[in-house]
């Protein structure tokens, strides 16, 4: 197990490497130069290299490279050009925001589609399946930006319910935090939650389909039993990869939730970070992702583990 | 013909309802309340003379920072932390007569040791302030008591009005470092909380120097990006106006609903399609006449812009004094495209790369409805969209293009036109002459009536296609009077806002 462990710390740490490498390819790669974006269309010659200058732009690439990832490894971020303030405050402030958005839109969705999934893989043949998979269907293939739009032209418009955007922070009052994140969170997990209901009840149906289930109900135990004992516990570990890579998704598309909703988190700052080509930020972001979406599959291999006893790590 | 004149007809009309309406019924001012506007972006840093963003002026200037003069909402140069100032007979020095009793947000006073130390670092190119060009002619900066004088190498007509530019302001330069995060200025709002990308809150500053304003006690700035999200978040009562990035079909639902109003007002925004003058076959007048005569104007401007919007011939918005309507020079007409393209030796029309800026949904949509119309007079139409950071880069700095379509919105921007580095690539020495002479001459007016000449002579040659003018468009909670409803500077001026039911 632990031979296991440092194996999986290794390659995540290469995979993170290659993420932020080739992040940094990229925009060198896209025209732009952040001092003219900072100065404006109209600036000298001179006051461009003099700020080329102060922002340590007139160094090669490479040893952009090697020096921001020289103050990673011991833990400086660096600073933003655009915003001229440490990298790592900045990420810090936005996940208050994102974090609770992902994971709120995350408990949506599960909480939506584990019941509904299951629900309709065991009404497999009658009239309700077909009702839910369509729902599920038309869910998945509604734009999120424009489900926040609709939410908000409801909740904020009409019925004068919620914020139409904006953002409180948490210490000023938690109350209005919520608020603000409530349309958000339900926009970004309805989504979710009709791709997740498909899934589960895929997983499900595949379980339904074994013979040890078929053993079960033969052998006459309650209908409630052979779904939860012998099924559930079966289709658990497709449900928690299927989960895993959920977050990772719901982290991407609350970029454009966040956008819709004016909220000030990380996915703005990616956007904020590209359009004015400020390469440390984006790189700290992209590792702050790239971490995240690394640490989830680890999570969802270990969790085998402790699901389905068989699974040995080796 | 009459359809044109019509269409101009109408939208002038409009434009006169629009304004008098709103001025009408407008009550007495009423003090205290707080009013919260809609911007669209995050600023980085609030400091105007280290970053061009446009975002910082149109929350911080007039409202937080101040200069020696302002522009107020007609346009004109009025008087801010100087009283007063004179120009020699010579135009090389120019005496300006600070204001007594201005206080800065901080308590401490402004002097003119404070103006001396601005504009020596505004002069010097090391020092990583914006615009240095707006300052060029400036040889020295002195102070004697509550005077300062600037010493001119040359006569520069414009300096006045680039003092009147948000670069210009006056902050304690003890406190230049912090600028960026905590604005202190002499504005009737301070700077009173910046929540991280989310609001701005200005509150009342009462030492302001000029009494009976400001009206509110407090003044919110949002960012909401999204154009439809703003709409609705003002049609829920979250926020009380939009002053900027209002789209034209929102704007025709404010005008149908009950509790919004809107205004549409002048700006100095020229939506013009930038041929690229060096660049076979575009280098050929006749086919920039062609392109010209190609376009309908005024189907753009209903078809993009819902109606909103005044035609333009030259690179002029009618906000400009030295406006001249010469949207007639060469008019609609497809057959006399065809006839010149093949008196110019294309017969057979040509193909041509159409770049369309991604962020500017005015400008894509105008540009669709162009290369359709381009179409149909033989000319092949490569159209795409580039990213921002690219058009910026690779079409502006580089002028590897051939055609592309963008909102000028820069006021007296006329003189880009004497450069033949800048991207169109036009090189005409009686224009340069012309320019050149525009910012020596010896008043405002006769200034005017040289840019009025260039504007013609741009126009007969045809250099880009300058297609319409987009209104300012604000709206507004009924009960909020007093904003500007138009737009001479970039920045969203609160100081006469205020509620009343």
């Amino acid at each position: 197990m632990l031979f296991y462990l440092i194996r999986r710390f290794l390659s995540a740490l290469v995979t993170i490497f290659l993420a932020s490498a080739l992040v940094f390819v990229a925009i060198l790669a896209v025209p732009g130069d952040p001092a003219e974006i900072i100065l404006g269309i109209n600036a000298s010659p001179q006051a461009l290299a003099a700020l080329r200058e102060q922002l340590g732009l007139n160094e090669p690439a490479w040893r952009r490279y090697l020096s921001w990832l020289g103050g990673v490894v011991r833990g400086d971020f660096g600073e933003s050009l655009n915003y001229q303030r440490p990298v790592a405050t900045l990420i810090v402030d936005r996940l208050e925001v994102s974090v609770p958005l992902a994971l709120g839109a995350m408990f949506v969705a599960c909480v939506i589609a584990l019941p509904v999934g299951i629900v309709a893989a065991l009404s497999r043949g009658r009239w309700l399946d077909p009702l839910l998979t369509s729902l599920a269907q038309l869910g998945a293939a509604v734009p999120s930006f424009w489900l926040g739009l609709m939410l908000i032209l409801l909740f904020s418009v009409e019925l004068g319910w919620l914020p139409a955007a904006g953002y409180v922070p948490w210490e000023r009052d938690p109350v209005a935090t919520l608020r603000s994140l409530a349309l958000p969170v339900l926009a970004l997990g309805l989504g979710q939650a009709a791709v997740m209901t498909r899934m589960t009840r895929a997983a499900m149906i595949e379980v339904l389909s074994q013979d040890y289930v078929r053993t079960a109900s033969a052998k006459g135990l309650p209908r409630r039993r052979v779904v939860g004992g012998h099924a559930l516990r079966n289709a658990l570990v497709t449900l928690v990869t299927i989960f895993g890579l959920s977050l990772s998704q719901l982290l991407i598309g609350s970029i454009i939730i966040e956008q819709v909703f004016s909220l000030p988190g990380l996915g703005r700052l990616v956007l904020t970070a590209i359009g004015t080509r400020d390469f440390p930020l984006l790189q700290g972001e992209i590792l702050v992702y790239a971490s995240a979406i690394v640490l989830l599959s680890f999570l969802v291999d270990v969790s085998y583990g402790l699901l389905d006893p068989r699974i040995r790590y080796q | 013909m009459t359809r044109l004149l019509f269409a101009a007809l109408a939208v002038s009309l409009s434009l006169t309802l629009g304004s008098v309406s709103v001025a009408q019924d407008a009550p007495e001012p009423v003090y205290g309340g707080s009013v919260t506007v809609a911007i669209v972006a995050e600023p980085p840093g609030w400091d105007p003379t280290v970053s061009t963003s446009q975002e910082i002026p149109r929350v911080v200037y007039h409202n937080v920072y101040e200069g020696l003069v302002r522009l107020n909402r007609n346009g004109d140069i009025v008087p801010a932390l100087a009283e007063s100032w004179q120009v020699s007979e010579d135009g090389l020095t120019w005496t300006f007569q600070l204001r007594d009793g201005v206080v800065f947000h901080d308590g401490s006073s402004l002097d003119a040791a404070d103006v001396v130390a601005k504009f020596e670092r505004a002069t010097d190119p090391d020092s990583g302030h914006t615009n240095p060009a707006y300052y060029e002619s400036i040889e020295t900066v002195s102070a004697e008591g509550s005077t300062v004088t600037f010493t001119l190498n040359e006569p520069n007509t414009s300096l006045l009005y680039n003092l009147a530019r948000p670069d210009s302001i006056i902050y304690p330069p003890e406190l230049a470092d912090t600028q960026r995060s905590q604005p202190i200025g002499t504005g009737p709002f301070r700077f009173a909380e910046y929540v991280e990308g989310s609001e701005v809150r200005l509150e009342r500053f009462e030492d302001y120097y000029l009494d009976g304003v400001p009206y509110l006690d407090s003044v919110t700035f949002r960012i909401i990006g999204d154009p439809n999200t703003q709409f609705a978040a003002l049609r829920a009562g979250d926020i009380d106006l939009i002053g900027v990035a209002l789209s034209p079909e929102n704007a025709l639902q404010v005008q149908n609903d009950p509790n919004l109003k809107l205004s549409q007002g002048t700006a100095t925004t020229e939506i013009t399609l930038a041929l690229n003058n060096r660049l076979e076959p575009l280098s050929n007048p006749l086919v920039r006449q062609a392109i010209t005569h190609a376009i309908d104007k005024s189907v753009i401007v209903d078809g993009a812009m819902f109606g909103f919007g005044t035609v333009i011939g030259s690179h002029v918005s009618p906000a400009e004094p030295y406006f001249v309507d010469l949207s007639n020079t060469y008019p609609y007409n497809p057959e006399r495209a065809r006839e010149l393209l093949a008196e110019a030796g294309y017969p057979d029309g040509f193909s041509l790369r159409f770049e369309l800026p991604e962020p500017y949904n005015i400008e894509r949509r105008s540009g669709q409805v162009i290369a359709q119309q381009l179409t149909e007079v033989g000319i092949e139409v490569d159209l795409s969209i580039v990213e921002w950071g690219t058009w910026i880069q690779r079409i502006f700095l580089g002028a590897d293009y051939d055609m592309t379509i963008i909102g000028h919105s820069e006021p007296r921007d006329i003189n880009i036109y004497a450069n033949p580095d800048y991207y169109y690539g036009y090189d005409n020495a009686e224009v340069q002459a012309l320019i050149e002479a525009a910012e020596q001459a010896p008043s405002d007016l006769a200034q005017n009536e040289i840019y009025a000449r260039v504007a013609e002579i741009i126009a007969q040659d045809a250099v880009n296609v300058w297609v319409f003018s987009p209104p300012y468009l604000v709206a507004a909670a009924n009960d909020v009077y007093g904003f500007w409803e138009d737009q001479p500077t970039p920045a969203i001026d609160m100081t006469e806002v205020y509620r009343a039911p």
